[in-house]
């Protein structure tokens, strides 16, 4: 298990590479979800505004 | 051959309800072909003979770089059709690439660095590789900024569909640099006319991961789509019944 996670010395290496890596597959769900909540929330604002001025 | 699949592309309620279908789709094999992958490539692969353990970062820079290029195509090839056949979805799909794109590319370029220093001595080179990368990051940043520098979409669309396309010739000068010129930078072990030039216990992971990347694009890519599209359609009735559903 030490072995494992000393990568033969490339630890400083390999570890924050996979992290970079993982941090930008993670974020770009996040950020993807957050869009479409945002845009989801936008349109039904846009469509209250616009039933408001027709009644 | 009928071209009605293609008409129906254009439509934005098809597309909307066809992405959302088939989102879970890409999700989920994607899902298991990263943690396979990584399983695979972390525990499973033998160290490099050269490298030892240090060539393990293969697994998140290959599929980075792949990302990289592959959702620049794409967006270069949906700006196209946008721009050929005056079709909205084909912006809105390449306006939903390049934030995704553009972060894989700076993953690409920090692991690549993380690569270079224990193997080349160095964390940053200016060779033809590295240089067409961070061009291609710098497109990516562009297209983004004249995007949000131009209010109206159709606009921001044509100009933004024009970049795009003109940088797609950064694409094949990134992969046939390293045999075009003289870099720092290895050619090819996977992508390439011949046999993978790695044995199989250390490529069966990199292609599951490669995979696994490509499908995880497509999942991110149609919920972005789909938000993409409910901000462009103003107007429209489809989406009262959209988004008051839930």
């Amino acid at each position: 298990m030490r072995a494992f996670f000393d990568m033969g010395g490339y630890a400083a290496f390999v570890w924050p590479a996979y992290a970079v890596t993982l941090a930008v597959v993670i974020l770009n769900i996040v950020w993807a979800r957050r869009a479409l909540v945002r845009a989801r929330a936008e349109a039904r604002r846009r469509l209250d505004v616009r039933a408001g001025e027709k009644s | 051959m009928t071209w009605t699949w293609f008409h129906r592309l254009g439509s934005p309620p098809y597309v909307y309800a066809l992405a959302e279908r088939l989102t879970p789709w890409f999700a989920w094999p994607a899902a298991l072909l990263i943690v396979g992958g990584l399983w695979g490539g972390l525990v499973l692969a033998p160290p490099d003979y050269q490298q030892g353990d240090g060539f393990r970062i293969i697994y998140v820079h290959a599929p980075s770089a792949w990302m990289s290029l592959m959702v620049y195509t794409t967006m270069a090839v949906a700006a196209a059709v946008g721009l050929i056949w005056r079709m909205k979805v084909a912006h809105a799909v390449a306006a939903s690439c390049a934030p995704i794109g553009a972060s894989f590319t700076f993953a690409a370029l920090v692991t690549g660095a993380l690569w270079g220093q224990p193997m080349w001595g160095t964390y940053w080179e200016w060779d033809p590789r590295l240089t067409s990368e961070l061009v291609l990051l710098f497109l990516y940043l562009g297209y983004m900024g004249l995007r949000a520098g131009i209010e109206d979409t159709q606009r921001a669309d044509r100009a933004s569909a024009v970049l795009a396309v003109v940088g797609v010739v950064n694409v094949p000068i990134i992969h046939y640099s390293v045999t075009w010129w003289n870099s720092l930078h290895q050619a090819p072990s996977v992508m390439r006319l011949d046999k993978p030039t790695i044995p199989a216990s250390m490529l069966v992971p990199l292609l599951m991961m490669l995979l696994g990347f490509t499908l995880y694009f497509a999942a991110i890519l149609l919920v972005r789509l789909r938000a993409e599209i409910l901000s462009r359609e103003r107007a429209a009735s489809w989406i009262r019944a959209e988004v008051f559903a839930t």
